[in-house]
């Protein structure tokens, strides 16, 4: 008797797949296998009706048309089926949208460094040119060598006060000679190696197991139980979750009788709750046939991963994590990304002395990081700040009395502080949307370089003119934040293609059938040649005619996205056929694949199929690895 | 031209299976509905030769 244990917690990543079972595209095919079904239900009483009006002689030009129909059913009900025998585990590996992996930032932080106005950073050097030089530092723009730093005969310029920023000067990272700019991007990056390397991970993730749970009428603890073979086992729990199908031992007789197949008599004990990784019933470490396909979206660029991405999402909306019909789509979540809805921000003791912001102005926060693009001041928000104080008065009267008294006062008499209220256009910077926070102070900013996407990088307007005499000194708009709010939700992203058409339909489905059941039995009945009772078949017919073309519009829309093919430009893949070294035979040919460059951003899923007993889809071979490398375009 | 195995290449992807069950079924619709135009049309002339005959019956039965 085999003793066992029960399964260690684990995620599980690995998700069992038919293609067409999710989303739209499962409703379309449920549809198409429901009318192909009815369509060959009522052939055969085609002819029967037609021997009514078959007035018109049509019942003769009608007959090719009925072996025509009846092919065609065939056909679709072979498709689906066809579609249906491929069974598939997949891996998505999304740090975007589901965002089931973690990108990471590309930066670290920092004291911020001044920057000409080409955006190099500026470093201070010690002048010792000649014997006569007088080792003060001197401003300059070439980088230093490590040797100098760690001398300090040169340091970085610094700005004044300090201010940690994402990207900021580290001595501690890379020592401060690489320019962080050079490999900051506002988007997390997850690069096409680290997409490759989770899908490797995965099959070494030893809690990826097949896992079942106690279903009710399960025995109590320790009573010895059985796998589909026959095999005891010990050690039955029900609170824990094992990793094969068990059952009991089952009735040894029934209505007075013996039960002599075992299999009749048990009763299953736990059912399966999670798939696990590929396996070839329940054998994880199975040496049999199995192939892959992973696809990788990847990009040099943020939103031209984007655009792909969200086309790739479009024709897999059979997989589950498209298909989602609730929430926000796949576009709107990067589009969020992109670009985020427009904020409100109030602001108060805006400093007229340096001029009021307007649009057009970059504004930062200077403690929290907000940064946002000013697309309009609300002209009637501009008012003069109500500030209010309150000041001791004394005064000495002719007998030298001291009287004191206090006095409330306005110390923005001059109107010099202004409250206004504008609508900005938040920017991302590297570590993120940062808000503005009440209170906090803001700046007008300007661009010192760009980030490694070409997005500008800014900085307090004049901050390198700090400690400079007053005559060349820069001083940017300021004013401090009283209240951040959203202007307006986000723009939603239209709906897309035809699954949206789709779900206009089906919710009619129903009724269309029962009106075609009904039509069946009229047919079946033909009870009457009543006015009533013609004027009541063709009025069925023509709602069935307008159903049909509904359904017929719906297709046609379908199918205008899966007419297109995905662009290459931004999509890899990978085909690995059946082969007979199990899951680590494609772990060790999905690291070992050479021929993708590793872009930073990039999403992916991996398919895999094992072998089974029988040819497929009437081809050759038993893997639906190799029937969905044909249907993608693979082979 | 195939895609090779074993390696990475940027792929033009193609979802075959829903095109072909898609314009499978636009197709049987279609056909399906030619069935019902006609059998509606047989309907109809039979109607009108209802109608036809029931106004001569009771054209006959006035006298």
């Amino acid at each position: 008797m085999a003793e066992f244990q029960a399964l260690q917690t684990a995620t599980a990543e690995w998700k069992p797949h038919q293609i067409a079972k999710a989303g739209d595209i499962a409703s379309m095919a449920e549809a198409a296998g429901d009318l192909a079904n009815v369509v060959k239900e009522t052939l055969s009483l085609a002819s029967a009706g037609m021997e009514v009006v078959k007035l018109l002689a049509q019942l003769q030009s009608i007959n090719p048309l009925l072996i025509a129909l009846d092919a065609l059913a065939d056909e679709v009900l072979i498709a689906i089926q066809n579609i249906k025998e491929a069974g598939f585990w997949y891996l998505y590996v999304d740090p975007y949208f589901i965002k089931n992996v973690a990108a990471e930032p590309a930066f670290t932080y920092g004291f911020e460094q001044l920057r000409n106005k080409g955006g190099d950073r500026l470093w201070l050097a010690k002048d010792l040119a000649t014997d006569f030089s007088t080792g003060e530092y001197v401003q300059t723009t070439t980088t230093p060598t490590q040797a100098q730093l760690d001398s300090q005969e040169v340091i970085p310029h610094l700005a004044t006060p300090r201010k940690m920023i994402a990207g900021g000067y580290n001595p501690y990272k890379g020592k401060g000679v690489a320019d962080p700019l050079a490999s900051m991007s506002p988007f997390p990056r997850f690069s096409v190696q680290q997409v490759i390397g989770e899908f490797t991970k995965a099959f070494d993730d030893e809690g990826d197991v097949p896992r079942y749970r106690r279903v009710g009428g399960a025995p109590k603890a320790g009573v010895v139980v059985y796998d589909k073979d026959g095999n005891s086992y010990s050690g039955w729990d029900p609170v824990k979750e094992f990793g094969l199908d068990l059952y009991d031992i089952g009735k040894d007789q029934e209505d007075g009788s013996i039960i002599k197949d075992y299999k009749a008599a048990r009763k299953p004990i736990n059912s399966k709750i999670a798939p696990g990784k590929p396996n070839i019933l329940g054998d994880l470490n199975y040496v049999g046939g199995s192939g892959a396909i992973a696809i990788i979206i990847a990009a040099p660029s943020f939103d031209i991963f984007a655009e792909t991405f969200d086309k790739f999402s479009k024709m897999f909306v059979d997989i589950p994590e498209f298909a989602a019909t609730t929430g926000k789509g796949l576009l709107d979540s990067l589009n969020e990304v992109l670009t985020p809805a427009n904020t409100v921000i109030k602001l108060t003791q805006c400093d007229s002395n340096y001029e009021l912001f307007k649009a057009g102005d970059i504004m930062g926060g200077q403690i929290y990081g907000g940064l946002t693009k000013v697309l309009e001041v609300n002209a009637d928000s501009v008012v003069v700040s109500t500030m209010t104080t309150q000041k001791e008065i004394t005064a000495t009267d002719d007998a030298g009395n001291i009287l004191r008294y206090v006095t409330t006062i306005n110390p923005n008499e001059d109107e010099r502080w202004i409250d206004m209220e504008i609508v900005g256009k938040p920017i991302r910077s590297v570590d993120g949307l940062n808000p503005f926070i009440t209170g906090d102070t803001v700046y007008e900013m300007e661009q010192r370089g760009t980030r490694t996407d070409g997005t500008p990088n800014y900085v307090i307007y004049g901050q390198d003119t700090v400690g400079a005499p007053p005559s060349i000194r820069k001083y940017a708009k300021t004013g401090k934040v009283s209240m951040e709010k959203l202007a307006v939700l986000p723009d939603s992203t239209p709906p897309d293609f035809g699954g949206i058409q789709i779900k206009e339909i089906i919710p009619g489905w129903g009724e269309f059938f029962q009106t075609l059941e009904n039509f069946v039995l009229q047919l079946k009945g033909m009870i009457s040649d009543s006015t009533a009772f013609i004027q009541d078949m063709i009025d069925m017919i023509k709602g069935i005619e307008k159903f049909l073309q509904d359904l017929i519009d719906a297709i046609v829309e379908f199918l205008e996205f899966f007419q297109i093919t995905l662009p290459s430009t931004g999509v890899y893949a990978l085909y690995l056929p059946n082969q007979t070294g199990g899951n680590d035979g494609i772990k060790s040919q999905l690291s070992g694949a050479g021929g993708i460059p590793d872009l930073g951003y990039a999403a992916g899923i991996l398919f895999v199929a094992t072998e089974g007993d029988v040819f497929i889809a009437g081809g050759g071979s038993k893997n639906p690895i190799d029937l969905l490398a044909l249907v993608l375009g693979l082979l | 031209m195939a895609h090779p195995t074993g390696k990475w290449a940027e792929a033009e992807i193609r979802r075959d299976d829903i095109k072909d069950l898609m314009e499978k079924t636009k197709k049987l619709a279609t056909m399906y509905s030619e069935l019902l135009k006609i059998k509606r049309e047989g309907w109809e002339n039979v109607l009108r030769a209802q109608v036809k005959k029931e106004a001569k019956e009771k054209e006959k039965q006035n006298g």
